[in-house]
């Protein structure tokens, strides 16, 4: 709600205040208030939250509003019992839903980077075209295909794949395929990016040398994409840690992942002291998964120079 | 709770095609905020989405020359946070739920309504001087609706007359992975408390996790949560769901063999409620719109608008004799009001309702 409301107050605020500061600051060093405004953005619209998140987070909960304090049991519950097993599954959950994307996108990525020459553009504008509606619209047209009478229901029974009605949606199935199909095309373009900075000659050297065709994949291709395989986890991995939309669309709101039990806390229990321990416990998992991922790509800065 | 959107609001026809619109509506909650009231003569709502008649609001704005602005929310929670908020400033009527009144007016966040500005006398007696709001003090009811069933009569292979019944069916094979519950943690194990001959109001910890337990056996039957999309209650997929009856209306419209139940000792009655909010801008403007409302022909077009009854004592009798399913609009033909329950939340059990429904489905996973 508040990232709606934002980006008009903000905007206001620059238009406002930039005359004024801006011609000055400009002679000096553009860079500086270039990085200025955005920096100025990150501390109000996003540290500010976070740091009010993170207080809440060791406070008493008083039914929509918090008492200040210093406790460490908001921590405690949303570690023990049901909140911490629905905070491995959902780790689990994101793991495997970004691994089965990262399984998917690997060979588009390939093909587009070593099979097309002319078509590249078209290859990838396909791949994108889906960022142009909203994702829920994308959702929900998954939800009408997945449905029953719907087309996946057709084509399926036609190509005698299935018997009779469909019934995917509602299951932990419907959530992987939403999944999967959402965050695909973010899955693409950092492999696709990398592959094909992946110089031939490396490979057709590798060959030279008597590798066969997997050896010359395995010993050249697949380390020198670690970057944009790492890349590609974090693009899917962390969003789909915080997903809420698509468990509730598409999986009928059954086995309950960390992104609905915070919404839960924050809004029917009103206990924002709860919900903020959970959600700094969300940031500490993306934290420790970039820190891994960074730690991976580590000395990857010159592939394809 | 945040299902109540597609419950209540009335584009069911296009919900039921759209499935989880909740989710858009949640959306389009992000988007209103009040204009303040800087000209004399101005109103601004906030309520559920698409939940006046627009021909109303528009002969309003005629006869008055304030045309209201409706800011929306698609849950009596984030309807509760906003207003308890900052952002919450500026709205003169807000439209919620029964189970919130107690919370609102104890938060401050209520005006206590002059009755003496309005005309009560014509609103049905069923629905005023109730649990959540005695003397009706800071509300006044809109519209209300029941929870109930609907199910297919065949395939549940008989009657469904009290909850006991409608767990047993879902047991049963051919219904056994095709019900549907609320995401409403009350709504869920309100009717295992009933059947226990408890007040889900003044159920305490244990009896809820108790009764839980039941659920959470349960919801190994339970297909889903969300919704329920009216099409696939009418296609099959679905065979028994917990509804409310204008859901039910729209399904059975579908799908004539299905069949509505409110099953007993107890069910569910919410009532929607107007509102006036603490340091509302405009007092005047909003006790003559809440005066507008309540003309008998005003109610009955937001009844056929919204698909819900408004308060209007004998509404029935009113509309027109073609409209279909008449009598789903009021929950059936007997309904008995002395059977109905509204719930209260209450800072001490919410959590754990809330809890205790995260836990039935995640077992249903």
């Amino acid at each position: 709600m508040a990232s709606v409301a934002n980006p008009r107050a903000a905007g206001g605020n620059r238009a406002s205040g930039g005359a004024g500061f801006w011609r000055p600051l400009a002679r000096h060093g553009s860079d500086h208030a270039l990085a200025a405004v955005p920096t100025v953005w990150l501390a109000v619209f996003f540290l500010g939250p976070l740091g009010f998140t993170v207080v809440f987070s060791f406070g008493h909960s008083t039914f929509g509003s918090v008492t200040l304090g210093f406790t460490w049991a908001n921590y405690a519950t949303a570690l023990s019992g049901f909140y911490g097993a629905t905070f491995l599954r959902t780790l689990v959950f994101a793991v495997t839903a970004s691994g089965l994307c990262l399984l998917v996108a690997f060979p588009v990525g390939y093909f587009i980077a070593r099979h097309t020459t002319k078509r590249r553009v078209l290859a990838i504008t396909l791949i994108l075209i889906p960022y142009f509606s909203s994702f829920l619209i994308r959702i929900m047209s998954l939800y009408m295909l997945l449905s029953r009478g719907g087309f996946a229901e057709i084509v399926i029974n036609a190509l005698g794949l299935h018997s009779g009605p469909l019934d995917v949606l509602d299951s932990q199935t419907a959530v992987f395929i939403g999944m999967v199909y959402a965050y695909l095309p973010i899955a693409v373009v950092p492999l696709f990016v990398v592959l094909d900075r992946i110089p031939e000659p490396l490979i057709e050297a590798s060959r030279d040398l008597g590798a066969s065709r997997w050896e010359a994949f395995w010993l050249v291709t697949w380390p020198l994409s670690r970057p944009g395989i790492a890349t590609a986890a974090l693009l899917t991995a962390v969003p789909m840690l915080g997903e809420l939309v698509i468990p509730r669309l598409l999986g009928g709101s059954r086995g309950v992942l960390m992104g609905q039990a915070i919404s839960q806390q924050y809004l029917q229990s009103q206990n924002y002291p709860l919900g903020s321990a959970m959600a700094v416990l969300v940031l500490i998992a993306v934290a420790i998964v970039v820190g891994t991922l960074a730690w991976i790509t580590k000395g990857f800065q010159e592939v394809g120079r | 709770m945040s299902e109540h959107a597609a419950f209540r609001s009335r584009g069911v026809t296009r919900r039921s095609v759209l499935g989880a619109a909740p989710v858009l509506a949640a959306l389009a909650a992000g988007l209103g905020r009040p204009r303040r009231a800087s000209a004399a003569g101005q109103l601004n709502i906030y309520s559920w989405p698409d939940y006046f008649s627009t021909d109303d609001l528009a002969a309003y704005a005629k006869k008055t020359g304030v045309t209201p602005n409706i800011a929306t929310y698609d849950s009596n929670d984030t309807m509760f946070a906003k207003l308890n908020s900052p952002a919450g400033a500026g709205f003169d009527i807000v439209i919620p739920s029964s189970e919130w009144i107690q919370q609102l007016a104890q938060k401050g966040l209520l005006e206590e309504i002059d009755h003496s500005k309005l005309n009560l006398g014509a609103l049905d007696q069923h629905l005023l001087n109730r649990d959540y709001d005695p003397g009706n003090k800071y509300s006044l009811p809109k519209d209300w609706g029941l929870l109930g069933v609907v199910y297919d009569p065949e395939a549940v292979g008989g009657e469904i007359a009290t909850w006991d019944d409608f767990f047993r069916a879902g047991e049963k094979p051919g219904v056994s992975g095709k019900v549907r519950l609320s995401t409403s943690g009350w709504e869920t194990i309100g009717p295992a408390l009933w059947l226990e001959g408890k007040d889900w109001n003044k159920a305490t910890e244990a009896d809820i996790r108790s009764a839980g337990e039941r659920l959470k056996t349960f919801a190994k039957n339970v297909k889903t949560f969300t919704g329920p999309d009216a099409s696939a209650v009418a296609n099959g997929a679905i065979v028994m769901a917990q509804t409310n009856q204008g859901k039910a209306r729209t399904i059975i419209g579908l799908n004539p063999k299905l069949k509505w139940a409110v099953p007993g000792p107890w069910s569910e009655l919410w009532v929607d409620n107007y509102a006036i909010v603490k340091g509302a801008p405009d007092l005047d403007q909003a006790y003559d719109f809440l005066g507008y409302q309540l003309q008998p022909d005003v109610q009955l077009a937001e009844t056929q608008y919204i698909g819900f009854p408004a308060a209007l004592a004998g509404l029935k009798d009113k509309l027109p004799a073609d409209t279909k399913n008449a009598d789903l609009i009021f929950g059936g033909s007997n309904v008995d009001f002395s059977k109905l329950t509204s719930f209260v939340v209450n800072p001490d059990t919410i959590g754990v309702y809330t809890q205790v429904q995260s836990e039935i489905q995640a077992a249903a996973g």
